[in-house]
C-alpha cells in the first residue's frame, strides 16, 4: 500500500468494494436463483411448483402444507397457532408456548377434551402430536398413532367399519424415507380426500400390510435413529478432508477440480474491480477492505427493503418494513446471524430475498472465511506482515460456496422445496373453518418463491435465514426427512472440513481435525443431553391421558413445536447443530423445547459458537480459545507459551481477552437491560423462568451471530431492533477486526521450533484441556443467568438434578 | 534439588519477618497500591462496600442481618490482608537478602589517587599519591589504590598490580582468589577484602550504580518489573475479573426480574453479589502473583546468582539452546594424561620414567597430570627435583611457544616432551628418522581426539603421552535431561573439530561448535535466534562479551571482566558454569507455579457457583435447594471464608514454588493437569464443607 492513513485506505478499497459488490450481487443475487428456478421449473416441475394435488380436476392443495379440519367426520390434523385460522399458510408460526407454560397444559387439555368429547368411548392415552402444535403451523402429517386414534370416530361418524377405516389408514401410511430417515407418518389432506372418495364410492382400498413396522419396540432411540445419527457424523468422516483439501486449493489460487469453471469468473472479477492478486494487505488495510464492504452491504440492503413495495418482483405486494426493522435486517445478515424480526411471507419481496439476503448469505459467509484464513497466514507464515488479500480471498470464498449451493438446492428441490417465481396460490379448503369473529374461512393462500436456492446457501453459509417465518420447520423449505438430514449436513459441511483446511495452511492437516475433534467432545454430550430430555417428553403435560412415548407408530417426546416428519431425533439433532454452527435455522420451535433441550441450545451458543460455529468465525473464535488455553498450559509446562510456534505475549493476550469479553459484556449486559427496562419485558410471551430464558436467547443468539430465537419474544419493536442489531455488528465485526489484529500481531513473529519442550497442540491431553477452557470460560460466564433460566425451569417442571 | 555450596546462611530469624510481613500487609491497603494488582483491588473495593453495607445495617436499616453482612465484610478484609501478607512475606525474605548484600556495602574510606596520577607497572602508590574519600564520592573512571586489610569499596577493574582477595562475602567460598590486571581476573567487587599484596583499580560503577545496587534494588520489590508472562497472565486474570464483575452485575437486575416474574422473595442482596464475585474472581493466583515473582527471584539469589531483571528469569525457562563452554563445564578444566604408549621397542618403564622426569618441573595441569599417571598407573613414584640422586645436574627447559616443546637436561641425556610436529622436528634436526610406528601411535591418539605428547630422550623417540579432556561426572546424564525439556546443549571450545568430536560425543552434547573464535560464538547464537530459539550462555572473558550481549540469557561468572559481567544479564557469584543448568530449571519452576495456580483459582469456580447460586435465590427459586446437594447450612459464609484461607494454604506453594522435575512437556501438563486442574474442582467442595461443618458447631447459622 503507496499511503498509510486510515482515510486514504478506505478511498483506496473504496472501488474494489463497490465493483466486487455489484458483481457479486449480480451473480448470487440473480444469476444463482435464476439458474436453480430454471433447472429446477425443467427436472422436477412438480416440486418446484408446491407439490400441488390435483383432485377431480382442480387443486385441492399441497401435499406439503397441511389444512385444518375440524369437522368429526375427518381425520384431524396437527393442531396449529398460525392466526388468525388454523393452518393459515400466508404466515406460518409455532406457538411458541414454552413448556413450563400453564397456556400450553390449557391449551392441551382443551384438545384432549375435544377429542374425548368427539369420541366419548376411546378411552386410549392420547397420541402427543395430536395435541400438541406443530412447528410451522402447516405440518401436513400425523403419526400413524394419531390417525389410528381417530380411526373409531372416523368410521362411526361415516358409517364405515373401523377395519374399513384401518385399512385407509394403512393404506396412506408413509413409511421412514429410505427406511431410515424421519417417522412413519400419515399424511392428513390425502388420506382425508380418499376417505371421502370412499365415502362416495364406498370401495375400502386393498391395504397392504405396511412396511418398514419390524423393529422392536423399545423406548427411547430406535434402531433407525440410531443409524441415522451415525450416518450423521459417517457423512463427514468421509467429506472432512477431501472438501478441506479442495477449500484449501481454491483460497491459494491452486488448480483444482473446478478450476475451468471458477478460475475464468474469479481471474474475470477480480480484473474488473481492478485488484491484483499478488496485491498483499497488511491486518488494517485488511479489517478496512472487510468494513468497508460489510457497510456498503448493510446500506444497500437497507435501500432495498425500503423501497421494495416499488421495485419489481413482488408478486404478494408486500410493503417496506420500519426503518428499525430494516436496518436490523440489513444488520443481521450481512452479520452473517440472520436474525430475523421480519416474517419472510408477509415480510419481503422476492427481489429482497434475491438480491438482498441470498447475496448476504453468500458474502458474509465468505467475509468469515477470508477472516479465518487472514489468521491462517498470520500464524503459518514466519517474519512476514501481510496476511493476504481481503478481495482475493472473498472472491475465491465465494467460488467454494457457490457450486455446492448449485447441488445442494437441486437435491432440496427435488424434495418439494419450492423454487419458482409465481406468486402465492389459493386453494378451497376441504373443511372450512371458522375464524375468531365467527366467520367461514373456506380458502387457504399459498406463498410460494424462489426458496430452494436461498435455502441451499442459508444451511451452507451457515446463515440460517428462513424464506418463510418458521424457516425449516415450514413443509415448503424442508419437505421430507431427506431434505432435513441434507439440511443438516449442509451446516457442518464447510464447518468441519474448515478445520482441516486450516490444519493444511498451517502446516499439518491434523492440526486441524484435532480441534475438529474437540469440537465433537463438546458436541456430542450435549446432543445426547439435548435428544434425551426432548425424547422424555414435557412433565407438564403428564398425568392428561396423553401418550408420551417414541415407539414406532408415533414419534413421542415433546412434540410441541416439533414436525411429525421429524420427529424427536431429526428435530433435536437439526436444534444442536444450528446452535453449534451459529447458524440459526430452525426445523422446530426453540422456545416449545424442554428446558434442558434449550439450555443446550443456549449454552452451545454460549460457548462462544466455536463448536463448529459460523464459516470461518466458529474456526478463528475456537483458535481464541486456543491461545487462551495453550497460554495456561504453556505456563503449566514452564515455558513461554507458543502455538503452532508463535510465542503469546502480552499483546496476543489482551487481544485474545478482549474477543473473549465481547460477547460475554454484550449478552449480559443486554439481558440486564432488556428485564429492567418496560420495552424489554413486554415483548416476553412464556411467563416464569422461561421469558427471562427468552430475552437470555435473544441477545445470545444476536450477540454470537446465530439468529435463531425462542421466538415467542415479540422482537421487532425499536428496543429489540436497535439493541440486537447493536449486539449483532459487534459480536460480528469486533471480533472480526480484533482477529485481524491479533493474525496481524502474530505474522511478524519468528516461528519457534519444535523441540520436546514444545507442547503438542493436537495430541489428546491438550484436546481435553482445550475442551476444559472452551467449558469453563462458558459455564462461569453463563451459569448463573442459565441457573435463573432453562435450568430453574427443570427443577420446577419437576426433572431431577 | 540439592543446596549448591557456598549458599550463604541468611536465612532471617522467622518470627521478625512474618512479623514485618503482617505491618506490611495492612500497610498495603493503601488503594494506591492495591490498584496496580487490580483483582486484589476489585476485592478491596468490595469489602470496603460490604463494610459499609454492614454499618447500615447496624444502624438499623441493612439489606440482610448484621451480623452476616459484618461476617462476609471481614473475610473479604482478610482475603486481601492475606494476599498482601504474601506478598510481603516474600519481600520480607528479598530484603533480608538485600540486608545482607548492603551490608558489603557499606560506606567505606577509599584511597581515591590524585588525578593524573600516572600508573607505572609494578610501582605501589605512596601516601602523597592519594586522599582517603568516602566511598560515596566516587565516580566511574575514578583510579583507586587498595592495600592488604582494604575493603574494597566499589565495583571496579584492577589496572595494575596482582593482589589475593577475599570474596566470601559474596560467593560464600572462603579461599580467596587472585586479582590482577588484564586477562580475565581483573574484576573486583566492591565488599571483598584483599588479603595480600595491593591494587591500582578503575572504578567502573559510581556509588549506588554497581550490580549489587541493582540486585538490592531488585530484591526489595522496589524496581521489580512486571515480567512479560507476568503482565500476559495480568491480562488474563483481570480479563476474567471483569467478565465475573458483570456476571454478577447483571445478576441482579436477572434477580430483580426473577423475583417480579415469580412473585416470591426479594432480590439478591449486594452484599450476597460481593460475596459472589470475590469468590469467582481468580483472587487464588491474583493474591499470590507477585508474591510468586518475588520468590522466583529469591530463589536465584539463594544459588548465588544475581540478575538485573526479571525478564532474565523467566527467559531462562524459555530457552532452547544451551552453549556451554567445554572447559571447566563439560570436562574437569584440562586435559590429562590417560595412556603412555611406547614406540619402536622401548620398554614402557623406559618410557614412564622418562617422560615423568621431562614433566618433574612441568607445573601446568597436563604436565602434573603425567606425574600422576606415572605414580597411578605404573607405580612409579615421584621424585621431588633437586632431591633425586640425579637431581643435582637437571637443568630444566622450559615450554616456550617458539620450541612448543619442554624438558630437561642431566649431563648428556636430554629429555623432551612436546607436540608431535614440533617433536618430528626436532627428531628430524638431529638426523635421526620420524619411524613410521612414532607416527602411526601419534594418528592413532590425535584421531581419538585426544592429544599425543612425543616423548625423546636424546632426540631419540620413546612413545607418546596421551593428553585427554575428561568429562565430567554426570554429565552424560544431565545433557539427557535437558534434551528431554526440549533443550539442546551447545558444546563451545577452541579445539579442532575431531577433538571436539570426541568430547562432544563423550560427553553427550546435541552438537559443538570447534575453534571457536569470538565471532563465531555470536554467529552461532544469531543463527539459532533467527531460527526462533533462545539461547543462554556463560561466559567470563573480554571476548566473550558480544556473545553474552547477544544471548537471551547471559551468565557471567564472578570472575570474569568487567566488560564480560556488563555484557551479561546474570552474574554467578560462585563461578560455576553448570549453574546455567539450574538457573533454566529456575525459571521454568516459575512460569509453571503460576500456570498451577491460575489452573486452580479458575477450576475453583465451578464449585463455589454450586454454593452460592442455591443459596442467593432459594427464596425466589425454591426449587433451586436440589442444587445444594452438599447440604450447606452457611454456604456463602463458607465459600467466602474457604476463598480467603485457601490465599493462605498455598503461601508456601508460592513461595516455594511447585516441585520442579526434568520431564517432557505432556507429562508435566499432564501432572499439573490432575493435580491443579482437578485438585482445583475438587478442593473447594471439601474445603467449604469442612468449613461448613465447622460453623454449624460454633454454632453460626
Amino acid at each position: 500500500m503507496d499511503s498509510k492513513t486510515v482515510p486514504s485506505i478506505i478511498l483506496n478499497q473504496l472501488k474494489p468494494a463497490i465493483v466486487l459488490f455489484l458483481l457479486l450481487t449480480i451473480i448470487t443475487g440473480i444469476f444463482y436463483p435464476v439458474l436453480i428456478t430454471g433447472i429446477a421449473q425443467l427436472v422436477f416441475p412438480l416440486q418446484a411448483n408446491g407439490n400441488f394435488i390435483v383432485h377431480d380436476g382442480k387443486v385441492a392443495g399441497s401435499a406439503l402444507i397441511g389444512q385444518p379440519f375440524t369437522s368429526p367426520g375427518y381425520f384431524w390434523g396437527r393442531p396449529s397457532a398460525t392466526s388468525p385460522v388454523p393452518y393459515n399458510a400466508g404466515l406460518s408460526s409455532g406457538s411458541n408456548l414454552g413448556p413450563s407454560n400453564p397456556a400450553l397444559v390449557n391449551a392441551v387439555k382443551t384438545r384432549v377434551d375435544a377429542l374425548h368429547a368427539a369420541d366419548p368411548a376411546n378411552t386410549l392415552p392420547v397420541p402427543v402430536d395430536l395435541v400438541t402444535a406443530s412447528g410451522s403451523g402447516l405440518d401436513p402429517d400425523i403419526s400413524v398413532a394419531a390417525a389410528n386414534y381417530q380411526v373409531h370416530r372416523i368410521a362411526r361418524e361415516r358409517n364405515f367399519t373401523d377395519s374399513d377405516v384401518q385399512a385407509l389408514v394403512a393404506s396412506h401410511v408413509e413409511p421412514r424415507q429410505f427406511g431410515i430417515f424421519g417417522e412413519p407418518r400419515v399424511n392428513v389432506l390425502n388420506m382425508n380426500l380418499a376417505l371421502d372418495e370412499m365415502s362416495a364410492t364406498h370401495i375400502v382400498p386393498s391395504s397392504p400390510v405396511p412396511q418398514g413396522f419390524d423393529f422392536p419396540d423399545e423406548p427411547g432411540l430406535r434402531i433407525p435413529d440410531w443409524i441415522v445419527l451415525i450416518l450423521f457424523i459417517g457423512v463427514f468422516v468421509v467429506t472432512v478432508v477431501p472438501l478441506g483439501r479442495f477449500m484449501v486449493h481454491v483460497l491459494k489460487g491452486e488448480p483444482h477440480l473446478l478450476s475451468p469453471l471458477t478460475g475464468p469468473l474469479e481471474h474475470r472479477l477480480l480484473a474488473w474491480s481492478q485488484v491484483n492478486a499478488k496485491d498483499e494487505m497488511d491486518w488494517i488495510t485488511f479489517a478496512i477492505a472487510m468494513m468497508v464492504f460489510s457497510f456498503i452491504g448493510i446500506l444497500f440492503l437497507f435501500v432495498l427493503q425500503l423501497t421494495q413495495s416499488v421495485l419489481p418482483l413482488n408478486p404478494a405486494g408486500i410493503g417496506s418494513p420500519s426503518w428499525d426493522l430494516a436496518l436490523n435486517t440489513a444488520v443481521s445478515f450481512v452479520s452473517n446471524t440472520n436474525w430475523q424480526a421480519y416474517a419472510g411471507e408477509t415480510g419481503v419481496s422476492y427481489l429482497t430475498q434475491m438480491m438482498g439476503l441470498c447475496v448476504q448469505n453468500f458474502t458474509s459467509a465468505a467475509t468469515g472465511l477470508a477472516v479465518l484464513t487472514g489468521l491462517a497466514y498470520g500464524l503459518s507464515r514466519k517474519s512476514a506482515s501481510t496476511i493476504g488479500n481481503f478481495w482475493v480471498l472473498l472472491v475465491r470464498s465465494v467460488m467454494i460456496l457457490l457450486p455446492l449451493s448449485i447441488i445442494i438446492a437441486l437435491i432440496l428441490v427435488s424434495q418439494g422445496t419450492v423454487q419458482t417465481f409465481s406468486g402465492p396460490v389459493i386453494v378451497q379448503l376441504l373443511d372450512p373453518v371458522k375464524d375468531a369473529s365467527g366467520a367461514f374461512v373456506t380458502t387457504q393462500t399459498i406463498p410460494l418463491g424462489p426458496a430452494a436456492s436461498q435455502v441451499a446457501i442459508k444451511q451452507l453459509g451457515v446463515n440460517g435465514g428462513g424464506f418463510f417465518n418458521t424457516n425449516s420447520a415450514h413443509p415448503f423449505e424442508n419437505p421430507t426427512p431427506f431434505a432435513n438430514f441434507i439440511e443438516i449436513i449442509a451446516i457442518l459441511l464447510i464447518p468441519s472440513a474448515l478445520c482441516y483446511s486450516f490444519g493444511r495452511m498451517v502446516g499439518a492437516g491434523r492440526k486441524g481435525v484435532s480441534l475438529l475433534i474437540a469440537m465433537t467432545l463438546i458436541f456430542l454430550p450435549l446432543l445426547g443431553l439435548a435428544i434425551w430430555a426432548e425424547l422424555g417428553g414435557n412433565p407438564a403435560l403428564a398425568g392428561m391421558g396423553i401418550d408420551q412415548t417414541t415407539t414406532d407408530l408415533q414419534p413421542g417426546g415433546n412434540m410441541e413445536g416439533k414436525e411429525v416428519r421429524f420427529g424427536i431425533t431429526g428435530s433435536a439433532l437439526f436444534s444442536v447443530v444450528t446452535t453449534a454452527a451459529s447458524c440459526g435455522a430452525v426445523n422446530s420451535m426453540h422456545d416449545s423445547f424442554t428446558p434442558l433441550g434449550g439450555f443446550v441450545q443456549l449454552l452451545m451458543m454460549q460457548f462462544g459458537e466455536v463448536v463448529y460455529g459460523g464459516i470461518g468465525s466458529g474456526l478463528y473464535g475456537m483458535l481464541i480459545f486456543v491461545i487462551i488455553a495453550m497460554f495456561i498450559a504453556g505456563l503449566m509446562v514452564g515455558r513461554t507459551p507458543e502455538y503452532l510456534g508463535k510465542k503469546i505475549e502480552p499483546r496476543e493476550m489482551a487481544i485474545a481477552t478482549i474477543i473473549i469479553l465481547i460477547p460475554i459484556f454484550l449478552i449480559l449486559i443486554s439481558t440486564a437491560v432488556a428485564v429492567l427496562v418496560d420495552s424489554g419485558r413486554i415483548a416476553v410471551l412464556n411467563p416464569g423462568p422461561h421469558g427471562f430464558s427468552e430475552i437470555l436467547y435473544a441477545f445470545t443468539s444476536a450477540s454470537q451471530n446465530n439468529g435463531s430465537a425462542f421466538a415467542g419474544l415479540s422482537a421487532n419493536s425499536l428496543f429489540y431492533n436497535l439493541m440486537t442489531a447493536a449486539g449483532m455488528f459487534i459480536g460480528r465485526f469486533g471480533v472480526a477486526i480484533l482477529t485481524l489484529a491479533l493474525a496481524g500481531s502474530l505474522v511478524v513473529k519468528k516461528i519457534v521450533p519444535v523441540s520436546e519442550g514444545t507442547l503438542s497442540d493436537h495430541r489428546p491431553l491438550f484436546l481435553i484441556w482445550l475442551v476444559f477452557v472452551v467449558v469453563i470460560i462458558g459455564a462461569l460466564s453463563f451459569l448463573p443467568a442459565l441457573a435463573l433460566g432453562p435450568l430453574v425451569e427443570h427443577l420446577i417442571l419437576g426433572g431431577g438434578v | 534439588m540439592p543446596e549448591p555450596a557456598g549458599t550463604r546462611n541468611n536465612k532471617p530469624v522467622l518470627p521478625l519477618i512474618y512479623r514485618r510481613a503482617v505491618i506490611d500487609a495492612i500497610l498495603k491497603l493503601d488503594p494506591r497500591l492495591m490498584i496496580k494488582n487490580p483483582v486484589m483491588f476489585v476485592v478491596e473495593a468490595g469489602s470496603a462496600l460490604t463494610t459499609l453495607l454492614w454499618l447500615q445495617a447496624l444502624a438499623g436499616n441493612g439489606e440482610a442481618p448484621a451480623g452476616f453482612i459484618g461476617a462476609i465484610s471481614a473475610w473479604l478484609w482478610f482475603t486481601v490482608l492475606f494476599a498482601n501478607f504474601a506478598e510481603a512475606l516474600a519481600e520480607g525474605r528479598g530484603k533480608a537478602q538485600a540486608e545482607s548484600l548492603r551490608k558489603m556495602r557499606q560506606d567505606t574510606l577509599a584511597k581515591k589517587l590524585y588525578l593524573g596520577y600516572e600508573i607505572v607497572k609494578g610501582r605501589e602508590p605512596v601516601p602523597a599519591d592519594y586522599l582517603e574519600v568516602s566511598s560515596s564520592t566516587l565516580h566511574k573512571n575514578d583510579l583507586l589504590y587498595v592495600k592488604a586489610g582494604d575493603t574494597i569499596p566499589v565495583d571496579g577493574e584492577v589496572t595494575e598490580g596482582i593482589a589475593s582477595v577475599n570474596e566470601s562475602a559474596i560467593t560464600g567460598e572462603s579461599a580467596p582468589v587472585i586479582r590482577e590486571s588484564g586477562g580475565d581476573r581483573s574484576a573486583v567487587t566492591g565488599g571483598t577484602v584483599v588479603l595480600s599484596d595491593w591494587l591500582i583499580i578503575q572504578v567502573s560503577a559510581g556509588a549506588g550504580e554497581g550490580f549489587l545496587d541493582h540486585m538490592i534494588s531488585l530484591v526489595e520489590g522496589a524496581k521489580r518489573q512486571k515480567t512479560p508472562n507476568e503482565i500476559a497472565l495480568n491480562i488474563l486474570l483481570i480479563g476474567l475479573t471483569a467478565v465475573f464483575l458483570v456476571v454478577c452485575a447483571t445478576l441482579w437486575a436477572f434477580s430483580v426480574y426473577s423475583v417480579q416474574t415469580s412473585g416470591s422473595g426479594i432480590p439478591v442482596t449486594v452484599t450476597v453479589l460481593v460475596a459472589l464475585l470475590v469468590c469467582l474472581a481468580p483472587t487464588t493466583i491474583g493474591g499470590l502473583l507477585s508474591a510468586i515473582g518475588i520468590a522466583g527471584m529469591d530463589r536465584l539469589i539463594r544459588r548465588n546468582v544475581i540478575t538485573t531483571s526479571g525478564r532474565a528469569i523467566e527467559a531462562a525457562g524459555d530457552v532452547d539452546v544451551l552453549l556451554l563452554d567445554k572447559t571447566g563445564t563439560i570436562t574437569l578444566g584440562n586435559r590429562q594424561a590417560v595412556e603412555l604408549v611406547p614406540v619402536d621397542s622401548t620398554d614402557i618403564m623406559d618410557l614412564v620414567e622418562t617422560a615423568q622426569l621431562a614433566s618433574l618441573a612441568d607445573e601446568t595441569p597436563e604436565g602434573r597430570s603425567i606425574v600422576v599417571l606415572a605414580k597411578e598407573k605404573y607405580g612409579l613414584r615421584g621424585r621431588t627435583v633437586g632431591a633425586t640422586e640425579s637431581g643435582a645436574g637437571m637443568q630444566f627447559i622450559a615450554f616456550t611457544s617458539q620450541t612448543r616443546m619442554s624438558g630437561v637436561d642431566s649431563g648428556d641425556i636430554h629429555i623432551r616432551k612436546g607436540a608431535a610436529d614440533a617433536m618430528f622436528r626436532h627428531i628430524e634436526a638431529s638426523g635421526n628418522p620420524v619411524t613410521d610406528a612414532l607416527k602411526k601411535e601419534v594418528n592413532i591418539i590425535a584421531l581419538a581426539g585426544g592429544t599425543p605428547l612425543v616423548v625423546t630422550k636424546n632426540c631419540k623417540a620413546l612413545g607418546v603421552v596421551h593428553l585427554k579432556d575428561i568429562v565430567k561426572g554426570g554429565m552424560k546424564e544431565r545433557f539427557a535431561q535437558l534434551r528431554k525439556m526440549g533443550i539442546k546443549t551447545v558444546m563451545i571450545t577452541g579445539d579442532n573439530r575431531l577433538t571436539a568430536a570426541t568430547i562432544a560425543a563423550e560427553a553427550g552434547v546435541d552438537d559443538f561448535l570447534a575453534e571457536a573464535t569470538p565471532e563465531s560464538k555470536l554467529n552461532l547464537i544469531r543463527e539459532y535466534q533467527t531460527g526462533g530459539r533462545m539461547v543462554a550462555m556463560t561466559g567470563d572473558g573480554t571476548n566473550d562479551a558480544p556473545a553474552l550481549a547477544q544471548a537471551d540469557v547471559a551468565v557471567a561468572m564472578n570472575t570474569g571482566t568487567q566488560p564480560a559481567r556488563e555484557a551479561a544479564n546474570m552474574i554467578d557469584l560462585d563461578s560455576n558454569p553448570t549453574k546455567l543448568i539450574e538457573i533454566v530449571e529456575i525459571g521454568k519452576q516459575l512460569l509453571m507455579t503460576r500456570g498451577a495456580l491460575t489452573t486452580f483459582s479458575i477450576a475453583n469456580d465451578l464449585a463455589k457457583y454450586f454454593v452460592i447460586i442455591p443459596a442467593a435465590f432459594i427464596t425466589t427459586y425454591p426449587a433451586l435447594a436440589a442444587l445444594n446437594f452438599m447440604g450447606l447450612h452457611n454456604a456463602i459464609l463458607s465459600a467466602v471464608i474457604f476463598n480467603a484461607l485457601i490465599i493462605v494454604v498455598l503461601i508456601p506453594l508460592a513461595l516455594h514454588g511447585v516441585t520442579y522435575r526434568p520431564m517432557t512437556a505432556e507429562v508435566a501438563l499432564r501432572n499439573n493437569i490432575v493435580v491443579y486442574g482437578i485438585g482445583g474442582l475438587v478442593a473447594p467442595f471439601i474445603g467449604i464443607k469442612i468449613i461448613d461443618m465447622v460453623l454449624v458447631l460454633m454454632g453460626v447459622v
